[in-house]
């Protein structure tokens, strides 16, 4: 009975590891461990280097990156060395974590550190550490404020392009001729450079001189149609724009939510009498909720950055009125090579955008339990 | 004020005419005495001019690529006279510059293909807008990553690159070939040199003129309705900002030639920190004394004059003069009043780099080619003289101080070509070609982003073969030549981050001018802007360098 006893004895006891196995695993751990010293190796030499502690060191930071590529590689056939499968199945995840490290988690953390530096490019000393002056300066920058506030009129203006995506969105989710035409039409500004839009909209078509808009203007008795003279119109002018480019977005989003809606519920509200707007009101509008707050969202979240249209139409004139902290930071660390105060201001920006979004969502969430 | 009383008020010292006259009798004194040994070489000389001059002559259209090239070829003279023919064989040069208005390093890459051609070298290119050319090129300082051979630049930007030793010298071979002594008076050392090293070759001379309407200002109708108005003097192109000012508040709800008038067109919008300059342009003959060099800064201190009463008068007129501008006038800048505006016939006086009077002629895009005439900016009744803070009235006339903005473009060779002897003089032959003289006659007469900025390029003989109308060629070489020479010019400081001094000024300015706050506030927080600005980037470096660029 010796077969039945083997067999006995392999549903009790795992088999004795492999001495080849074992010491793959070593050689695995023994090379993340060699890879991860040498590229720490090589970091702090450049790190010594270029702070002048020593002489010996790289002309530039490019062999750190190889470096980062080389210790890559070695994380990657050690885990499977060490854990076999499990390993491989890991191949499947770390590139992208170590490209969201490289190029995402890395670059941020190192945006906290320059927003700590006076760094200014014309600087003959170059960099040096101010701890949280640029933080203090923002608190006093009144262009940086007067930016936030265009931004708050920018946000709330996504309400009014919600509500006309919406109005499109049913449109062309009825039956109406030459449907499928009108969605790939309504679909074409999105398709557009925001930069191209600036040049043919901004600076041709709504010209002060010689473009059709301003000379239409003229014919209904507006006698001098400059759209970007005067603070509020150059606002509704850029955001109109801006709206022009993303209205079909926010359109193709919804209707791709309205034309998931059970149809029994929209008949039963017809069975019972309601008329179309009540319809719409307590029948498509909270079913549509959960998909009209998430492209709001992301909608809000394209708004904050709005840069390109202000930046070539109207250079954040007149006098500030369409400034946004975009086209402000473009402007401090390009055409001022404030890099550290520039920097600064954009990572306050950011955790700003963080904490407005998380207050949001959470908001957002409640109320779809309510509604639940 | 009329010609003739301007003329009255300055017989005593130079002015544009009698330097004209002394620079083209020079000209041709210079000819005359080499005429014995040098008749073949010299007629050689000016058959090539006059050959590259109707390439393809003015009034035929806007020059083409075929036309660079052309161009390019016939002036490979020089060059063949110090390399040989694929010396360069196997050279690779990176060349940065820009691309404005499909100029500039559209222009370089035709005249340097035969250039190519013959020496075997290969260039590539790094094209920039003008916007994105400052911030390229600081992070390129900044960060250590030249990576380019030759540069097209500023005299602005000396002090970032010749000062921080990125620069090579020019050798002597490439001083002779260029013949750099026919440079005007105002682009000779310091300017292009750094601790008395030559770094440069100069192709463009850049300073503000005044560009009018002939038309404008010789009508009847516009006459009589001046005088109908009660206006002092006779109707006339303006010669103080005073008579500006008044002339562009008249001409407010007048009609001409069907259409509504306007005056003198303000540039309000920010433009890369160069819009900073039209104001200078209306402030220097308020600002610039002829007793003190600077005009912009203190020079003990670097202590910002831009909150003094001279520029705040300045700023103060812009206010004033906007009413009577087109409607839309706060969302023009630099590129719009001259491109879109005055050269398509909108607007009386604009002033202007030395493009305008190149393109009203030369190019199919202007409208306002037979009616445009040019004089040297606008002077002032007075003057503030910022050591006694009291206003002068000179006994000399009206003060005028040309705004020398920008000191034209240059070509650079970078010093990391230093140690490879090929690249090295293959670099400097690229830039001595480019900058050779019979080719800068050429880019000075035609669309190119260059201006007139050698003594040799005030032979107007040579612009009417060309196909230029005598009188309009010598009223715009007249104005290019009376504000380089001008004893009262105001040179811009070749300081480090000096347009980082100017996008802080365009952003204040634009909301004074969106009626924000008032002239003295805006100016005084400009002012306070860029004191801590100057902490920034080091105040006694700064006053070490705006000294030197002074001269003082």
């Amino acid at each position: 009975m010796q077969i039945s006893a083997a067999v006995a004895d392999g549903g009790h006891h795992k088999p004795a590891p492999r001495p080849n196995l074992a010491r793959r695993k070593v050689a695995g751990r023994a090379l993340v461990a060699i890879a991860s010293l040498g590229g720490l190796f090589v970091l702090l030499v450049q790190i010594l280097h270029t702070t002048g502690t020593i002489r010996a060191g790289f002309t530039d930071w490019r062999p750190i990156l190889y470096a980062y590529l080389l210790w890559s590689i070695a994380l990657g056939v050690g885990q499977v060395m060490i854990r076999g499968e499990r390993g491989l199945r890991a191949l499947f995840l770390l590139p992208a974590v170590l490209f969201t490290i490289a190029v995402v988690i890395f670059p941020t953390l190192f945006g906290f550190y320059i927003a700590s530096l006076d760094w200014n490019l014309s600087s003959l000393e170059g960099p040096h550490f101010n701890g949280l002056d640029n933080l203090i300066a923002l608190f006093n920058d009144t262009y940086y404020w007067n930016a936030l506030g265009n931004m708050l009129f920018y946000t709330l203006a996504v309400l009014a392009e919600y509500a006309i995506a919406f109005g499109l969105a049913l449109l062309l989710n009825t039956d109406i001729r030459a449907r499928k035409f009108f969605r790939v039409v309504f679909l074409l500004p999105l398709m557009l450079s925001p930069v191209a839009v600036s040049w043919m909209i901004g600076k041709s078509l709504m010209e002060y001189r010689f473009g059709p808009a301003a000379t239409l203007a003229r014919s209904l008795g507006w006698d001098n149609p400059a759209f970007f003279a005067h603070p509020w119109i150059a606002r509704g002018s850029i955001d109109a724009m801006d709206a022009w480019v993303s209205i079909p977005f926010i359109m193709i989003i919804l209707l791709a939510g309205l034309q998931a809606l059970p149809k029994e519920v929209l008949e039963a509200a017809k069975v019972d009498g309601a008329n179309g707007w009540q319809s719409f009101w307590h029948v498509t509008f909270p079913i549509m909720l959960p998909v009209s707050i998430t492209v709001l969202i992301i909608r809000i979240i394209f708004k904050l950055k709005l840069a390109d249209i202000v930046i070539n139409v109207t250079a954040g004139g007149p006098g500030g009125a369409t400034d946004t902290v975009s086209s402000f930071i473009y402007r401090v660390y390009r055409d001022r090579s404030n890099v550290g105060y520039g920097t600064g201001l954009a990572i306050f920006y950011l955790l700003l955008i963080i904490v407005f979004l998380s207050v949001l969502l959470r908001l957002t969430s409640r109320r779809m339990q309510k509604v639940a | 004020m009329t010609h003739q009383e301007f003329d009255r008020h300055s017989p005593a010292g130079p002015n544009r005419r009698t330097v004209l006259k002394g620079a083209v009798s020079a000209a041709a004194l210079g000819s005359t005495a080499g005429l014995g040994a040098l008749t073949g070489p010299a007629l050689a000389q000016d058959g090539l001019r006059a050959q590259i001059s109707q390439i393809p002559g003015i009034g035929k259209g806007a020059p083409t690529d075929a036309d660079w090239q052309k161009v390019g070829e016939l002036c490979l003279g020089p060059t063949k006279a110090n390399v040989q023919a694929g010396e360069f064989k196997g050279v690779e040069l990176s060349f940065m510059g820009l691309n404005n208005q499909n100029l500039h390093n559209l222009l370089f890459r035709g005249f340097l293909k035969p250039w190519e051609a013959y020496t075997g070298a290969k260039i590539s290119w790094i094209d920039l807008a003008q916007a994105d050319y400052n911030p390229r090129l600081q992070q390129a300082i900044a960060t250590g990553t030249v990576d380019f051979d030759v540069l097209e630049m500023g005299a602005p930007f000396e002090g970032d690159v010749c000062g921080k030793g990125l620069a090579s010298e020019m050798p002597d071979w490439v001083k002779k070939q260029i013949d750099i002594e026919d440079y005007v008076d105002y682009l000779k050392p310091p300017v292009g040199t750094w601790n008395g090293k030559t770094y440069r070759v100069t192709i463009d001379g850049d300073c503000h003129n005044f560009n009018y309407r002939t038309d404008y200002f010789s009508d009847a109708g516009l006459a009589k309705a001046w005088k109908d108005a009660g206006n002092p003097g006779e109707w006339g192109v303006p010669k103080t900002w005073q008579q500006v000012q008044a002339v562009t508040k008249f001409l407010k709800g007048q009609k001409f030639k069907g259409q509504n008038a306007y005056g003198y067109l303000d540039a309000p919008k920010p433009w890369g920190g160069f819009g900073f300059y039209f104001l200078g342009s209306r402030a220097t003959a308020y600002a610039k004394h002829p007793d003190d060099k600077a005009w912009l800064f203190d020079v003990d201190t670097m202590k910002p004059r831009i909150n003094n009463p001279a520029w705040v008068r300045a700023i103060q007129d812009v206010i004033d003069a906007l009413p009577s501008e087109p409607a839309d006038q706060l969302n023009a800048d630099p590129n719009t009043t001259g491109f879109q505006q005055f050269l398509a016939g909108i607007g009386a006086m604009i002033p202007w780099w030395g493009d305008i009077g190149q393109v009203a002629k030369a190019s199919d895009t202007s409208v306002v080619g037979d009616v445009v005439g040019f004089d040297i900016l606008p002077g002032s009744d007075d003057v503030y003289n910022a050591k006694t803070g009291k206003w002068d009235k000179l006994a000399s006339g009206p003060n005028h101080a040309p705004n020398c903005a920008y000191l034209g473009w240059g070509i650079y060779v970078m010093a990391r070509v230093n140690g490879d002897e090929k690249k090295h003089k293959a670099a400097w032959s690229a830039a001595a070609h480019i900058g050779g003289k019979d080719l800068s006659l050429w880019t000075v007469m035609y669309p190119s982003g260059f201006q007139v900025h050698r003594a040799s390029h005030f032979k107007i003989d040579e612009w009417v073969a060309a196909g230029y109308d005598r009188k309009y060629i010598t009223s715009y070489l007249n104005s290019q030549l009376g504000s380089y020479n001008h004893p009262n010019r105001a040179v811009e400081p070749r300081i480090p981050g000096i347009f980082q001094y100017y996008s802080i000024a365009e952003d204040e300015l634009a909301k004074i001018f969106a009626g924000k706050s008032n002239a003295q506030t805006g100016a005084d927080n400009i002012a306070a802007a860029w004191e801590k600005l100057t902490d920034q980037i080091g105040r006694d470096k700064q006053i070490a360098l705006y000294k030197a660029s002074l001269g003082v």
